[in-house]
């Protein structure tokens, strides 16, 4: 869009100078552009309904720069699952005043090339098969129809990735049973390992004890059970912490 | 029938505000074979709206190959995927040639029974402990099974009678097992079991299916011929052998007379 410079640019030329300027070439050029783009539409669209076919609307791609006109694609099916539980558990951050309408980004499912939200994964799987969803993204609202060629190739395609799949699983027993044995090793030399340093934490443990209880004459004749009560509640002793 | 595009979905087969102009089965909407409630679960249900739009008679065998199970309905009343699949054919439409590139399953070799023990029983005996009887689908041998099950569902439902029996008789000599999954939770059964069921019963997979005639009343009618046992060249050479095992077969109208 050309800017106009400024409303007051001129004032100094005279009395009606104050208005607005166009760009009078551009905007000539613009509107050339658009009559041919509807001219050759109706080109299409007469040709079409000639050939006894259904006209498909041309679809725009690519960004501001290079705008492109291209044929709408066929519809194919999914490949994978609409991943619904893609945002869960996860902390999005979304506009303040968000709440009202589908417009905009909010919490839920959004729709980029549409600027849609859905707070219903239902109603956002709804809204994917829509046709609102396909103008935007560039695809016609048909499916192409299966040939007989077609449906041999896919099967024989998908008997070949089978087959693959169940070599990948196939195994050695002996192989297998081996890789086991050494793993159960392993944690059987761990095991002693930890109960080795276990046992000798034990024994330093007691041993401390000891010369604390000993050292403690209130708890002499009670011994062991006061001791005990007085480690789980968390501190040394029932005695003074005055040095004696 | 020529067309050179499908829909995504059965919206616009379903929508004819009283005037349809589509392809017809038995002289009526496919769409309409199946029973209102249970259509509409279908089309309500996840799996419809994400799985099944947009496949063609092509890509639908992705899904296909995919079941675990056949059925009509499970727990609260959910269409299984393999009715919902059925519902895709029968908006789909296929061509003849190409449900019968569905029931053809090269992969899958037939056992023949070396004793005349009633079939089952022997492609038991014979392949009881192997992994491709036990597991459910999994196996090579497996992959077509469920894919088989969905055509010959769908043959009962749309193709005319004679057709229906000379096309899935065959079919009987498949022993393999199938899962079915029930309202009260999953059931055994076996390929030949389905089709018997299919040829003889009113109600499958919580579908009614359309009328037709015995195979009786078609011979009668010179439509069909009379059925040739599967098991004939079997009993011929083994005459007197296994006579007090003798049993019938499953579906089949009749053995070869016992020596």
């Amino acid at each position: 869009m050309s800017k106009p410079s400024g409303v007051y640019d001129n004032a100094a030329t005279g009395d009606t100078s104050f208005r607005r300027t166009w760009n009078r070439e551009e905007y000539a050029q613009k509107a050339a552009e658009r009559q041919a783009r509807e001219a050759s539409e109706r080109k299409e669209r007469y040709e079409a309904k000639m050939a006894g076919k259904k006209y498909i609307p041309k679809v725009e791609v690519g960004g501001e720069g290079e705008k492109k006109f291209d044929d709408s694609k066929m519809i194919e099916a999914r490949r994978d699952r609409i991943r619904l539980d893609e945002n869960l558990n996860k902390v999005q951050i979304v506009p303040l005043g968000s709440t009202g309408g589908r417009r905009g980004k909010g919490p839920g499912y959004y729709c980029e090339a549409c600027d849609l939200n859905f707070t219903n994964s239902l109603e956002y799987v709804e809204h994917l098969n829509s046709k609102q969803h396909l103008l935007a993204t560039g695809q016609t609202d048909t499916v192409e129809r299966a040939t007989l060629d077609m449906v041999k190739e896919r099967l024989a395609w998908l008997k070949q990735k089978k087959r693959e799949q169940d070599q990948a699983e196939e195994f050695d027993l002996a192989k297998r049973l081996a890789e086991r044995h050494k793993i159960e090793e392993q944690e059987r030399s761990q095991r002693k390992e930890r109960k080795k340093v276990k046992k000798e934490e034990a024994r330093q443990k007691k041993m401390q004890e000891g010369s604390i209880v000993h050292s403690d004459g209130l708890q002499a004749d009670h011994g062991q059970d006061y001791a005990m009560m007085a480690r789980m509640m968390g501190f040394g002793g029932f005695g003074s912490t005055k040095a004696q | 029938m020529s067309k050179t595009a499908d829909l995504p979905d059965a919206k616009a087969m379903l929508d004819t505000r009283g005037l349809y102009d589509g392809p017809t089965i038995h002289s009526m909407n496919p769409l309409l074979l199946m029973e209102k409630i249970i259509r509409e679960r279908i089309i309500d249900s996840l799996f419809w709206k994400e799985q099944a739009w947009g496949l063609n008679a092509a890509t639908l065998l992705d899904r296909a190959v995919e079941l675990s199970y056949i059925g009509g309905q499970y727990a609260n009343q959910r269409p299984t995927a393999f009715i919902c699949l059925v519902l895709k054919l029968l908006q789909l439409n296929p061509e003849r040639e190409i449900i019968l590139e569905y029931i053809q399953d090269e992969d899958f070799k037939y056992v023949y029974p070396l004793t005349a023990l009633p079939y089952r029983y022997a492609f038991i005996q014979i392949y009881g402990g192997s992994e491709e009887v036990k597991d459910g689908g999994s196996s090579a041998n497996g992959l077509h099974r469920y894919l088989r099950a969905l055509a010959a569902f769908y043959i009962r439902l749309a193709w005319p009678a004679a057709e229906v029996y000379k096309t899935l008789e065959p079919l009987m000599r498949d022993y393999r097992k199938l899962r079915l999954r029930t309202q009260s939770g999953y059931r055994l059964t076996y390929v030949d079991e389905f089709i018997d069921e299919l040829l003889t019963k009113e109600r499958v997979c919580d579908i009614a299916l359309p009328r037709m005639p015995t195979r009786t009343q078609l011979e009668d009618l010179d439509e069909l011929e009379p059925r040739e046992p599967l098991v004939s060249d079997v009993d011929s050479d083994e005459e007197g052998e296994g006579e007090g095992e003798e049993g019938e077969v499953e579906g089949a109208g009749s053995t070869d007379e016992q020596a």
